[in-house]
């Protein structure tokens, strides 16, 4: 028969109908549209989560740290020797090793600001692993030639408070308080080779609130052995970051480091909420499949009350396919027609929620423990419309609804011609 | 003559809830091209049962139908309803036009089975439709048309797809005696101006004896043939 003409009769059908077809396809969308609006929201708390980290996390650099969770934390720290190993590591950029100082305390004529993390690092490497980060409001010189007794302050270190006046400006001579315990261990005069831009970052540092010296002129101070706390290490490529923290791994005894790899932990956070959002999609499709039950139910009743029309179909010459063709092409339709309005309004829902979810949090987030100037910006998400996921949720549709209604239209098909003639 | 339609000790039980029913019992008969062929009978007869059979509706339970030299027993249903696409046309007591469909749209319906271009299909339904004298009627549905209007309808469905022989099951069983003779002449008028082959079943004995022929049936089994020459119409 002909595709057009069976379409046709479908569609008369249907609007002939149009209460039990509106009511039926109504299923189908809200079915469509509770997948549509926990896929786009899914999508968008999955991207909005990702780029978020990405951009707390140089995706290209990696920290190594001293013992492991699982093994206790160790004491150890480490060598000249495990720096320059790591270095020849291939993809291996640059690795620089930190040593932290603990907190101090700056003086500068009456003027004094303690900083949380003071760390000796060495300024060339340094830079060169985090050349986003380490951006400079004042500078005097550049990091190479910064050799003793000189200080680069962090923004927040800078500006307590968030003053407009900075504590020191590059050029400033300072005095440094080392604070051992509660107990003043030295004092030494420096002069500020350079002070940071404001670059607080959700990431797992924070430069705002840090000093930072030359490795030597800690190593003066502390005396030997010469050792350090962190090694940074900067890779060629973010993709290889799995890879290289192994080979720094194997540089190393069993749970003696542990490698903080973003790249790695974003990769896990992602697929996380990829399951996730295929979780609540995989709920909202249950109820695609109510209305799937919906169809073959209407169907069941369409096919008893149009059996005497199956009668006169198959007498005038139509086969088992055709008729079966003929129900299928109208549960196909309302499978469409849920599609095209469904996908729609679940995208259109999926921005209502959204933006009552963001309304919700903004009051919740104020005065949180967590609360930091840079978390204070309420969280939107917004949900992102996949073409993937539109197409598929129709078809998914379409499939749902033809499926359902096969056992009905095969029995509508398997009709006997003279039965279902005399059928009243 | 060429014979189309043949049947060879056809049997038919049927059962009804626990009572068996024996419809047809051994009906051995043949149709010519271009006949006109009444089967005539009693209520009960089994005229029905019959006319299903020899359209290829419903299986024999014994014996074989051929039409046009092809043996119905030896068709799965898929072929089974391309035999009835395309060489049997149907006409009902109830006329069993679809409800939703214009007079057009329901002679064309067959076409569109065939899968024939619409263009085609609609031009041929209307000619046909002209044939029956329906051609002013032909967009309204079938509720909007008398008895007479959808029997004709339905003699023109039967016919679009020029079958070998038109099977009529009481056709004229729903209609005032006026409506029903105009059906009667309607389908000779075909019989003789195109040579259309006609099985028409009737319980009506002037109907019956308008046929070149007439099978007496009673009890599924054939009681009597009569030859009658010379039209009662005509």
């Amino acid at each position: 028969m002909r595709r057009k003409q069976i379409l046709a009769m479908a569609w008369a059908n249907m609007k002939q109908r149009r209460l039990r077809t509106s009511l039926t396809t109504l299923g189908v969308v809200i079915g469509i549209t509770a997948v549509i609006a926990l896929a786009s929201l899914g999508e968008g708390f999955r991207v909005t989560v990702k780029q978020r980290m990405e951009q707390g996390f140089e995706l290209d650099s990696l920290t190594v740290i001293p013992g492991s969770l699982f093994a206790g934390l160790s004491r150890q720290r480490f060598t000249d020797e495990n720096v320059r190993n790591i270095s020849q590591i291939s993809g291996v950029e640059v690795a620089t090793q930190v040593m932290q100082i603990g907190n101090v305390t700056l003086h500068k004529g009456d003027n004094e600001v303690r900083a949380f993390v003071a760390t000796a690092v060495n300024f060339t490497e340094f830079v060169q692993v985090f050349p986003d980060r380490f951006v400079f409001e004042t500078i005097n010189g550049s990091p190479d030639q910064w050799k003793n007794n000189t200080i680069v302050i962090g923004y927040k270190v800078n500006h307590p408070n968030e003053t407009e006046t900075p504590f020191a400006t590059a050029g400033d001579n300072v005095t440094m308080t080392f604070m051992e315990s509660l107990y003043v261990r030295e004092t030494q005069n420096f002069t500020v080779a350079g002070t940071l831009q404001k670059r607080g970052t959700p990431g797992l540092t924070n430069f705002d609130y840090w000093v930072f010296i030359p490795l030597d002129t800690a190593r003066e101070i502390y005396g030997p052995p010469y050792e350090s706390d962190l090694i940074f290490v900067k890779v060629l490529n973010p993709n290889d970051s799995d890879a290289i923290a192994k080979d720094i791994e194997a540089l190393f005894p069993p749970y003696r480091i542990s490698i903080l790899a973003p790249m790695t932990f974003i990769r896990q956070v992602d697929y996380i909420l990829n399951l996730i959002q295929l979780f609540l999609t995989s709920i909202a499709s249950i109820s695609l499949l109510v209305a799937g039950i919906g169809i073959m139910n209407i169907t069941t009743v369409s096919v008893m009350e149009r059996t005497r029309e199956i009668g006169i179909m198959k007498a005038i010459g139509a086969k088992n396919t055709t008729i079966l063709t003929m129900f299928l092409a109208e549960t196909a339709l309302i499978g469409l027609l849920g599609g095209l309005i469904g996908v729609p309004t679940g995208y259109g829902l999926s921005y209502l929620l959204s933006y009552i979810v963001s309304r919700f949090t903004m009051g919740q987030q104020q005065g949180t423990v967590f609360q930091t100037p840079e978390t204070q910006q309420h969280a939107t998400i917004t949900p992102i419309f996949s073409p993937t996921w539109a197409v598929g949720a129709m078809l998914f549709g379409i499939i749902i609804c033809v499926l359902f209604g096969l056992y009905p239209a095969r029995k509508a098909a398997k009709l006997d011609p003279v039965k279902a003639l005399r059928y009243e | 003559m060429l014979v189309i339609l043949e049947a060879k000790d056809v049997e038919k039980t049927y059962s009804l809830g626990k009572v068996l029913v024996s419809a047809l019992r051994g009906i051995t008969l043949e149709v010519e091209q271009g006949e006109f062929v009444a089967i005539f009978g009693p209520s009960g007869s089994g005229k029905s049962t019959l006319l299903h059979v020899l359209g290829g509706l419903d299986r024999p339970d014994k014996g074989s139908v051929y039409i046009d030299g092809i043996n119905l027993s030896t068709l799965n249903d898929a072929k089974l309803a391309e035999v009835r696409l395309h060489k049997i046309g149907f006409v009902f007591q109830f006329f069993n036009l679809l409800p939703r469909l214009t007079a057009l749209r329901n002679v064309e319906l067959p076409l569109t089975l065939a899968d024939m271009s619409e263009k085609e299909s609609i031009q041929k339904a209307t000619d046909m439709l002209e044939l029956v004298g329906l051609k002013d009627r032909m967009n309204h549905r079938p509720t909007e048309l008398s008895g007479g209007e959808q029997q004709r309808v339905a003699i023109a469905r039967a016919l679009i797809n020029d079958p070998k022989i038109v099977l009529a099951d009481e056709p004229t069983g729903n209609l005032d005696t006026t409506t029903g003779w105009e059906i009667v002449r309607l389908m000779k008028r075909l019989n003789e101006e195109k040579g259309q082959t006609f099985v028409v079943v009737t319980h009506d004995q002037s109907v019956a004896e308008t046929a070149n022929r007439m099978i007496y049936l009673k009890d599924g089994v054939i009681q009597g043939v009569k030859k009658i020459s010379g039209s009662v119409l005509s």
